[in-house]
């Protein structure tokens, strides 16, 4: 029964991913005085990249070929680590949350592979500055979570539940993982997801090459990663409110916040992307220091 | 001041330079020389006038070659062109690329279209005619010209080879992302810092110098709208002024003013359109969505006054086709203060974002040194503090107009963006200035008399100076017709100042000097 129901909910989160882009998106050409398109429009994005034949370059390898499935895969895996509505359960005994950093590394390594598989001009320099990206990023997000750990005794978040009320230890731990967010998804201030600028790309350099099924399945990675980092941010905030109810809400003002950061500022220099992770690392240090003082 | 002391102060220096000077069309002097005597008096002038050379060109006259090279006089209001006559049996002469950096392009053109070989130019690789499509020992602008039946030779273009630990090459282009031109971007890095970049164009030749030969002045005018679309107003009028001092032809004020109005709209929607443009490649959408809106008001406002949103069609040998009157002017200053409250709220958003002028501050310097060497003019130059505005310093549609160009002295992204900003603001002053200076009075002067003769036309585009050099033949055809646009010399600019920057920085760099592909490749 509960490897049904983790499946289900699995299925569900690939499901409604896109449509949180989608959200997005159309709240943030509304900003911009725009209608912009429906917010259905990255299914039909996924639809039609699934009907196209791929074109692969000669000089790809293996590599070039796996990717898609193995991001795709280690995405959802973690998905499955991560308690959501199913609090519990099967799923504190497949791994806990550095298992979940693990795996979108594990990712992250083979997109950056096979950005410079194809040796093509704009590959190879997504790769390098995701590389330089995540360097920053991960130690923080472990920092990050190992705060949310230190405050419920275990690196199984499942517990979290059993929080009632919520900890200066925890707002700060969430606001780490939220700029971490907007680094994972590509987002403003430190990637722009819209632009057509190769030179300035980070994520959208590496799977430039990418089309048709492969393009397909590393879209719908990046969109479930995406839901991923919010719901781990709910998870943090009120973590009382576990309801699927309660998810949605959070979900949706997360939303609205990310569309009105990326509308309001603009993108930052590459080398700033140091000053910028460096902060949220800060906020994770100084959530381990309100455990320590117990605040 | 009077030219002839400038003159007499350089035959002193120098003696026995001067061949002879003569004066045509109000503002222009040609200087006769020898080719023994051109560089020297060439340099002198460039000494005396501090001027880049403005335009360098050759024309076919049957018996021999003649090459012109002008400068521009700001003090003394003149356009000094120095001529030396070349033998067609030996087709060359002494580059003086190496004394006058700014010529060195010019070499290079008149090279690969007529075949005249710039002794002692080290760089002298095809600009347009690219040898992987373009047969050697064809030069389209020699009267005797025959198209070549066969494509190239499939030579290849030698790019600057920066070698070293860590350094690599990065090739972008011709084709890009986005609606713009294609050109060839070659950048040498180390890692993301930029070391070198070479800038390789001419992929939309459309060799118009040598489509404007033989036609009438009607369809050069139509022609002419066509060079560079964004541009296009100030193109025409470039060349109708041209046509207009060779007839002798005296255009009636209020024509004139209508012009200056039209230009300073085009000038309105370009700068609006590239500060959006900035904006937008940081990643700024909010105020690059606000500058769009501003762009499609302008844009309307264009084709109720004209009926056409980039102002083709207007311009007519003689004045305008299409007269401002009172409905209109009416409409002109109701809809300019709205373009302003928002322009406003845009300059707003951007000076108080620190995320965005953290990006544009000290981004893509171009020294003053380097822009001067290079001939940089307009935008780009102004911002690099030259500050040479023809609309200033020469053009007779804006005298009695309270004028001053706007100069900026760093040289960065935001020195460019700020330029703009002031101008747009300058150019609705302006608007507003000449219309309560109209008066009722024909638009255009539709008797004038054929003359044959050739004359400098000139206008301060958007982007900076446009020259149209013609000449028009006893069939009162264009015999010959060379055009400078801005982006030709600006483009070196751009190479120079994205080193030391990073490369996810070029497009920023790129669309602070938004140069354009079909004005230079012609």
């Amino acid at each position: 029964m509960e490897v049904l129901s983790l499946i289900s909910q699995t299925i569900l989160i690939i499901i409604f991913a896109p449509l949180v882009s989608g959200i997005i998106t159309k709240i943030k050409n509304n900003l911009r005085f725009r209608r912009g398109p429906s917010i259905f429009q990255p299914y039909y994005n996924l639809a039609k990249y699934f009907s196209k034949e791929a074109i692969i370059s000669d000089s790809a390898s293996w590599i070039f070929k796996a990717t898609p499935y193995i991001v795709f895969a280690s995405t959802v895996t973690a998905v499955m680590i991560i308690p959501v509505f199913i609090g519990g359960g099967i799923t504190q005994y497949i791994g806990d949350f550095i298992a979940v950093i693990f795996l979108l590394a594990l990712g992250r390594f083979f997109l950056a592979l096979a950005g410079l598989d194809p040796a093509t001009t704009f590959g190879g320099m997504g790769s390098s500055r995701e590389m330089f990206i995540s360097s920053f990023v991960e130690p923080v997000a472990i920092m990050a979570i190992f705060a949310a750990a230190l405050t419920v005794g275990t690196t199984n978040l499942t517990a979290l539940y059993g929080i009632g009320t919520m900890t200066t230890s925890l707002i700060l731990a969430a606001a780490s993982i939220f700029l971490i967010t907007l680094a994972e998804t590509a987002r403003i201030p430190i990637d722009n997801q819209e632009t057509h600028l190769e030179l300035t790309m980070v994520h959208e350099a590496m799977v430039l090459e990418y089309g048709g099924r492969s393009l397909a399945l590393l879209e719908l990675a990046a969109y479930v990663k995406q839901l991923l980092f919010f719901i781990m941010i709910s998870l943090f905030i009120l973590p009382g409110f576990g309801g699927l109810l309660f998810l949605i809400a959070k979900i949706l003002v997360l939303a609205i916040v990310v569309a009105f950061t990326e509308v309001s500022i603009a993108k930052m220099r590459l080398f700033r992307v140091v000053d910028f992770m460096f902060f949220a690392g800060i906020l994770a240090i100084l959530a381990l220091i309100a455990i320590v003082l117990g605040v | 001041m009077e030219y002839q002391t400038l003159l007499e102060k350089i035959q002193n220096k120098h003696p026995s330079i001067l061949v002879g000077a003569n004066e045509n069309c109000d503002d222009e002097i040609y200087i006769k020389s020898t080719p023994e005597k051109f560089n020297e008096l060439c340099l002198a002038l460039h000494e005396e006038l501090h001027s880049p050379v403005m335009s360098m060109f050759a024309q076919d006259l049957e018996s021999h070659f003649r090459v012109y090279c002008s400068f521009l006089g700001i003090k003394y209001k003149k356009w000094f062109f120095v001529t030396m006559d070349i033998a067609k049996d030996t087709p060359q002469f002494k580059s003086i690329a190496k004394e006058i950096y700014s010529a060195n392009l010019f070499d290079r053109e008149i090279k690969e279209l007529f075949g005249i070989e710039p002794l002692g130019n080290p760089d002298t690789r095809r600009l347009r005619l690219h040898d992987e499509v373009w047969p050697n020992g064809f030069f389209p602008l020699r009267k005797n010209f025959v198209p070549p039946k066969e494509t190239g030779t499939l030579g290849e273009y030698k790019f600057t080879k920066v070698e070293g630990d860590g350094i690599f090459e990065v090739p972008v282009g011709p084709v890009h992302a986005g609606i713009i031109g294609p050109g060839h971007f070659r950048f040498s890095v180390a890692g993301e810092p930029i070391i070198n970049l070479e800038i390789r164009l001419g992929f939309t030749h459309r060799g118009i110098e040598k489509l404007m030969e033989g036609k009438t002045v009607e369809e050069a005018l139509q022609i002419s709208e066509c060079v560079s679309g964004d541009a296009s107003f100030a193109h025409s009028w470039a060349l109708c002024h041209a046509i207009e001092k060779i007839y002798g032809l005296k255009i009636p004020e209020r024509a004139s003013y209508i012009r200056a109005i039209l230009l300073e709209l085009e000038r309105m929607y370009n700068h609006v359109s590239d500060i959006g443009g900035i904006a937008t490649d940081v990643g700024f959408s909010h105020p690059s969505a606000l500058a769009s809106i501003i762009k499609e008001l302008i844009h309307q406002l264009n084709i109720q006054l004209t009926g056409h949103r980039f102002l083709k069609g207007v311009n007519m040998i003689g004045g305008v086709t299409k007269d401002i009157d009172e409905n209109k002017k009416a409409l002109l200053l109701n809809v300019l203060p709205i373009i302003l409250r928002d322009f406003n709220e845009l300059k707003q958003i951007l000076s108080s974002s620190t995320s965005f002028l953290d990006r544009v501050d000290t981004t893509g310097m171009l020294k003053k040194k380097t822009a001067e060497d290079f001939g940089v003019l307009g935008v780009a130059g102004r911002a690099s503090g030259i500050a040479i505005d023809l609309r200033k310093n020469a053009h007779p549609a804006y005298v009695g107009v309270d004028f001053s160009p706007q100069t900026a002295e760093t040289g960065d992204v935001l020195a460019r963006l700020n330029i703009r900003i002031q101008e747009f603001e300058q150019s609705a002053n302006l608007i507003q200035k000449i219309l309560g200076k109209m008066t009722p009075q024909s638009i255009n002067e539709k008797s004038f008399s054929f003359k044959e003769g050739f004359a400098l036309g000139y206008v301060e585009g958007w982007r900076g100076p446009v020259l149209y050099w013609i000449n028009i033949n006893k069939e009162r055809k264009i015999e010959r017709c060379k055009i400078v646009d801005p982006s030709f010399r600006n483009w070196q600019g751009l190479s120079y100042a994205v080193i030391e920057n990073i490369i996810p920085d070029f497009p920023l760099c790129n669309k602070s000097f938004n140069l354009s592909y079909a004005g230079t490749d012609l």
